[in-house]
């Protein structure tokens, strides 16, 4: 974040140093954003953490008017968030290994020098970013896999993406080539320069996709939709969106008072936090490193 | 040519540890885009489970024309057009004036704040943030009872078919302008500060340097992502219509995404059909993304890939 914020040119600007009109125009836009974001958010806390008595009687409030923690515990007495919890934990750790694994190797043989081949499985892997089989061949491919109602469809096919590959790709490429040459005189051979010269050198880029493929696992909801049947495998999106559309089905007729036999709204909006902390949890972390791999990719491009 | 082979031979054997890495990358995009490519095939047959993709029998262009005679399909091609065309004139610009913005703001710690803001929905799935946004837009939600408290008519953002789009083009920004936006700051940064310099010696005021110096200096960015979204516009945006979508606002918003969704795994499904839907979707991307890079290039433009 450093770098984008520290902008050069604004140093030689702000010389005058003077607040101007223009500065306050530009901070209440910035702010009025800001808290257009925020506040369909901060609505949803508010009301995980109220009784549904007090959500009725004041639907819009700063704070709980009744502060309970019931909306969480009954989610996690009913237990069905906890096996989707379970589930895209598991989809998400194997995932992330073997997806980054095949992505880092691929990447990284595309940085290198020319050999017979290398252009034309570029461009294939680039090819299927704006041309692909679709959703029926790709699921047919899946069920003559054998990979119906089976994590391990979710796992294989989710995580690999050619975007990142080409950003990684030119995070190899920008490795000075003398600590390879180096690397060689002293009788490395090709295997010991990638373990140890070429992957320590691209850790915060290595971090920032690692974690982008982390969220595209923990995000996934499409494909476990269409592969999972039994609701043992469920992941957690898919609970959460049967959590929230059975509640949307009984705000849809009256007037967001939920029926108490489906889940409430404070339900609702409780299994929506639960499914945003994990990620809120890493996202400052991330935030140190992403920029960096946006401008990589902007380079790139 | 023996000397040829060998040469051939050679260079493999050199490269044979890059081939090595190469190859779980190779299958993987093999058994996942290109076996399934090759199932396009069933675009033009009548499946048969028991036959196979390959084993049914042909009906030539007959699952295309179904396309065109069928009421459904075309609005769906209707629907994806208009939206994806109002994307592009209500979405694309908004990250590159909340960088102008970014860019223009005091005070590199508040700078940070609210990048932290604006950035962090991009990393939360639709599912997630269609309920919080239907929480905060339903009848007896925020929005509303700020409306009724006010005196005003409750206003049905959910199920209100003039409404839709607008809600839909505004939930997107709110989600994504942030972390668009980032590739448009990181270019600006990149831009040589005696620019400036020379522009604020010549009297321009910051409104004619952004118009002036920042945008043109950070116009190769805009095209090459105004071309990538250009090469998607068949696609709207799947998830976030799917879970925002219901009964009454169908008519606005059923794309083809939807479309091809509810025809396979709702109705009786005719996986021939279906597919051709599909792939008439993925040949017109691709012609829109083509013929966008060829008009670049032909106005000057650097266009994709150098």
């Amino acid at each position: 974040m450093k770098s984008v914020a520290e902008h050069p040119g604004k140093t030689a600007r702000s010389g005058l140093n003077r607040w101007t009109r223009g500065d306050t125009a530009v901070f209440v836009i910035l702010t009025v954003v800001a808290l257009l974001i925020l506040l369909p958010f901060y609505n949803a806390v508010v009301i995980s953490l109220e009784t549904n008595r007090a959500y009725a009687l004041h639907p819009v409030s700063l704070y709980p008017a009744e502060f309970s923690l019931k909306n969480y515990t009954y989610l996690i007495e009913k237990g069905q968030i906890w096996t989707g919890f379970q589930n895209t934990v598991l989809i998400t750790a194997i995932g992330t290994v073997l997806s980054m694994s095949v992505s880092v190797m691929m990447a990284y043989a595309f940085s290198r020098r020319k050999y017979p081949g290398k252009r034309l499985f570029f461009l294939l892997m680039m090819f299927t970013m704006f041309f692909s089989g679709g959703m029926i061949p790709t699921y047919l491919q899946m069920k003559s896999l054998g990979l119906i109602d089976s994590r391990w469809g979710i796992i294989l096919f989710v995580g690999v993406s050619s975007y990142n590959i080409v950003v990684l790709k030119s995070g190899f490429e920008q490795t000075p080539p003398d600590l390879e040459e180096a690397a060689k005189i002293d009788g490395a051979n090709d295997l010991v320069i990638f373990f140890s010269v070429m992957l320590p050198l691209q850790g915060p880029l290595l971090a920032t996709f690692t974690l982008f493929t982390a969220v595209a696992y923990w995000n996934e909801w499409f494909w476990s939709m269409l592969l999972i049947n039994s609701s043992g495998k469920m992941t957690l999106q898919t609970v959460l969106r049967s959590i929230v559309a059975e509640a949307a089905a009984a705000a849809d007729v009256s007037t967001g008072e939920a029926d108490l036999d489906v889940f409430s709204q404070g339900v609702k909006m409780a299994a929506v936090m639960m499914a945003m902390v994990p990620i809120m949890c890493f996202y400052p972390f991330l935030q140190k490193y992403f920029v960096k791999g946006v401008m990589v990719g902007s380079i790139k491009m | 040519m023996t000397k040829r082979w060998q040469r051939l031979g050679n260079a493999i054997w050199q490269a044979r540890f890059l081939y090595l890495l190469l190859i779980p990358g190779i299958v993987y995009y093999a058994v996942f885009y290109y076996v399934p490519m090759s199932g396009l095939a069933l675009a033009f047959k009548k499946y048969n489970a028991r036959l196979g993709i390959w084993g049914s029998p042909s009906v030539g262009w007959a699952n295309f024309q179904r396309i065109f005679t069928t009421p459904a399909a075309v609005s769906a091609i209707r629907n994806t057009l208009e939206i994806n065309f109002s994307r592009l004139l209500f979405q694309f610009p908004v990250p590159i004036l909340l960088a102008l913005l970014i860019n223009e703001m005091r005070g590199t710690k508040w700078k940070r704040v609210y990048q932290t803001v604006y950035t962090f929905p991009h990393f939360l799935s639709w599912v997630v943030m269609s309920a919080i946004i239907s929480n905060f837009f339903a009848n007896g939600g925020m929005i509303n009872t700020i409306i009724a408290n006010m005196g005003g008519e409750r206003i049905n953002f959910l199920s209100n078919s003039a409404l839709f789009r607008p809600l839909l083009y505004f939930t997107h920004n709110l989600k994504e302008m942030g972390w668009s936006s980032i590739i448009y700051i990181a270019a600006i940064s990149a831009i040589d500060p005696t620019l400036y310099e020379a522009a604020t010696m010549d009297g321009a005021s910051r409104l004619q340097q952004a118009w002036h110096v920042t945008l043109p200096c950070i116009r190769g960015t805009i095209i090459t992502l105004f071309i990538l979204q250009v090469g998607r516009i068949m696609n709207s945006g799947f998830e976030q219509i799917f879970y925002m979508q219901n009964a009454s606002v169908k008519g606005v918003s059923e794309i083809l995404d939807t479309y091809i969704y509810n025809i396979t795994f709702k109705a009786v499904p005719s996986y021939g059909f279906s597919t051709a839907v599909g792939m008439f979707k993925s040949v017109i991307n691709l012609v829109m993304l083509v013929g966008a890079n060829v008009v670049v290039r032909r106005m000057g433009g650097s266009g994709l890939m150098g």
